[in-house]
């Protein structure tokens, strides 16, 4: 049985190509990275989150308003504790994120109805203070505006006349959707999975075979140049597509060892949500290597191709990266523009709003269209008499 | 039945083969001898179909190999001027390789390839991985991976160029063989000895043109000399330099 020349190439750059230890620590390496950070991202909320509801109030003075200190402590999630001796240094040297400090004239001011001071220490600079000086700050809020409220009923006035205005606050970025925020990277992984695994194929099918010399006896065979470029690629597509997949499946073993209902989640990443994610980006795996290879074709060694690829990645993950800083609103013609595109329906898919099939197999398309033409363009490369010219 | 005629070729303003017209027959083993920089690997790779020549002819048994590249190629085994392997390969995943590209069926692959590991001496190391191979064995490989598809016509670029006694030995085993089977055989050297020893009829490049052809003896004949080194050296003029 004769097999097509398409395959018997990608049969031969696969194995070739996995048992290049490179090839597969840098495999490995772009499917871990991505979900061991988003795993990291997701704790640290959850602890931030957890820290602005439960908190420490060092305070400083506690003897100038034992009043003050007695409310704060019966509020929920509050407790207090002695103040260092230095509260600056304290914040300063990180041993604290924020010191309440009572000042000596508060007594004397507070009796005499006149604003009594207190200092919040804190160092914005740390995100980890931020909730904490935000909780704290609220607290006293509230105990001046309650204070005031009955003073001012002392005086028989009705207290509402100091309230010009009702404030009152609907968030439109609540915890949840900060968190779809961190969750938009996924697809973003993923993307870039697909290019380290496809980079190392891609490169060194082509690039890699002309610095070894070996591109030219290759060439002597009874076998069409597409033939060649197109088993080079489908090697890289399955390497990319094994990543792909490889990073989806860990993202998913992550996210179900965090407890994601403590941050307010719904969504999770089961099998039919993973299998539509993975249908959304999948164009991506086949996107990918056909530029890659069109590129590589100019480099006459590994090492320069590796160059262009890092110009590549830039250029394919910006819209991505900026997409996910700048909601780019829902406008379907985004969906088709490579690389954006695959990301936002899957993006998507994550916010439990699905997009209609006929996007995906749109999406899908664009993408392939536009390998075909990169495909076509390494074709022309490669048979070019100037690929053999090595060095 | 390898044929070339009035070859011409430049690389930007440097005219590589001026005039280059050759015929080597099936039977026989013809040498393209000349001395570095001639124009042998770039008539070579002219006529296995890599590079277009700017004007002449090139046929290969009954192919045009200009319109009908990949037919001419199909009836070709090429040794290249390097031999250009997979490091992380081995010899029988790289005569598969090629024997697959060239059509060869599964079976009669496997067959042919062990009848070359046995005749090129590869058997110790055909299951290893040729990253650290010798040269020698290198070459080797190049060679049974050129021939497992039992072409009529071989092109050999500098076949024995840096080979020790044995594998030297080896590879002018199997030219010797492939002329037996009637077939031709076309290989490249600068070294004198090599190509008196094995080729029949001696084709003489200098400066991108040939300059002399014939049998060793009729090249004898026609400087006048008593080797073949004055010979060469008189018909490749005074910057062809012999080895």
């Amino acid at each position: 049985m004769n097999l097509n020349p398409v395959i018997i190439v990608a049969r031969k750059e696969l194995i070739d190509g996995f048992r290049d230890k490179r090839a597969i620590y840098s495999m490995i390496f772009g499917a871990l990275f991505g979900p061991l950070l988003i795993g990291y991202m997701l704790t640290q909320e959850a602890k931030q989150q957890r820290a602005a509801q439960e908190i420490t109030i060092p305070v400083v003075g506690k003897e100038n308003s034992p009043m003050l200190v007695h409310w704060l402590a019966q509020q929920a999630g509050v407790e207090i504790k002695d103040g260092p001796a230095d509260a600056e240094k304290a914040v300063r040297d990180q041993t604290e994120d924020i010191v309440l400090v009572i000042k000596k004239e508060f007594a004397e001011k507070f009796s005499a109805s006149r604003p009594a001071p207190v200092q919040i220490v804190s160092d914005s600079n740390r995100t980890s203070a931020i909730p904490k000086e935000r909780r704290l700050r609220s607290l006293l809020t509230c105990f001046s505006a309650e204070i005031g409220g009955l003073r001012l009923m002392a005086r028989g006035v009705n207290p509402n006349i100091s309230a010009a205005l009702k404030i009152e606050d609907v968030e439109i970025s609540s915890a949840q959707q900060r968190i779809a925020k961190l969750f938009n990277f996924i697809p973003l992984f993923v993307i870039m999975a697909a290019f380290t695994a496809g980079m190392t194929f891609a490169t060194d099918t082509t690039a890699g075979e002309r610095e070894r010399l070996s591109l030219e006896p290759l060439l002597i065979n009874p076998v069409p140049r597409w033939q060649l470029v197109a088993g080079k690629w489908l090697a890289s597509v399955a390497a990319a597509t094994l990543s792909m997949a490889a990073t989806l499946a860990i993202t998913a073993k992550v996210l179900s060892r965090l407890s994601l209902e403590d941050l307010g989640v719904r969504f999770h990443l089961g099998l039919p949500e993973g299998l539509l994610i993975f249908a959304a980006v999948a164009p991506v795996a086949l996107l990918i290597p056909a530029v890659q290879i069109y590129l590589a074709c100019f480099a006459k060694t590994f090492k320069e191709a590796q160059t262009y690829m890092s110009f590549l990645i830039l250029g394919a993950i910006a819209p991505t990266l900026i997409s996910t800083f700048h909601p780019l609103g829902n406008n379907p013609a985004f969906k088709l523009i490579p690389f954006l595109g695959q990301s936002l329906l899957a993006v998507d898919v994550m916010g439990e709003n699905i997009p209609p099939v006929w996007l995906f197999v749109a999406s899908a398309i664009t993408a392939i269209t536009v390998a075909n033409v990169f495909l076509w363009l390494a074709t022309r490369l490669f048979s070019s008499e100037k690929i053999i010219f090595g060095r | 039945m390898i044929k070339g005629q009035n070859l011409r070729k430049h690389f930007g303003t440097v005219n590589a083969v001026q005039d280059v017209s050759f015929t080597a027959a099936d039977g026989t083993v013809t040498g393209l001898l000349g001395p570095n920089g001639a124009g042998k690997t770039t008539s070579l790779r002219m006529i296995y179909g890599l590079i277009k020549p700017d004007a002449g002819a090139i046929q290969i048994d009954n192919h045009n190999a200009l319109t009908d590249t990949l037919a001419a190629q199909a009836c070709l085994g090429v040794l290249p001027d390097q031999s250009g392997l997979y490091p992380r390969l081995t010899p029988r995943e790289h005569i598969r390789y090629f024997g697959a590209l060239q059509g060869v069926p599964s079976n009669e692959l496997e067959t042919r390839m062990e009848m070359w590991i046995d005749q090129l001496d590869l058997r110790s190391v055909a299951d290893r991985r040729v990253g650290g191979f010798s040269h020698g064995e290198r070459t080797k490989v190049a060679m049974a991976r050129a021939l497992v598809h039992n072409p009529q016509d071989i092109v050999l670029d500098e076949p024995t160029n840096g080979l020790d006694v044995s594998s030297t030995r080896s590879v002018r085993e199997v030219i010797r063989r492939l002329k037996a089977d009637n077939r031709c055989v076309l290989f490249s050297s600068h070294v004198m000895q090599e190509v008196s020893a094995l080729c029949d009829r001696i084709v003489v490049i200098a400066h991108g043109r040939v300059v002399a052809e014939g049998t060793s003896d009729e090249l004898l004949a026609l400087t006048g000399k008593t080797n073949l080194e004055d010979a060469f050296v008189s018909l490749a003029g005074p910057h062809g330099e012999a080895a």
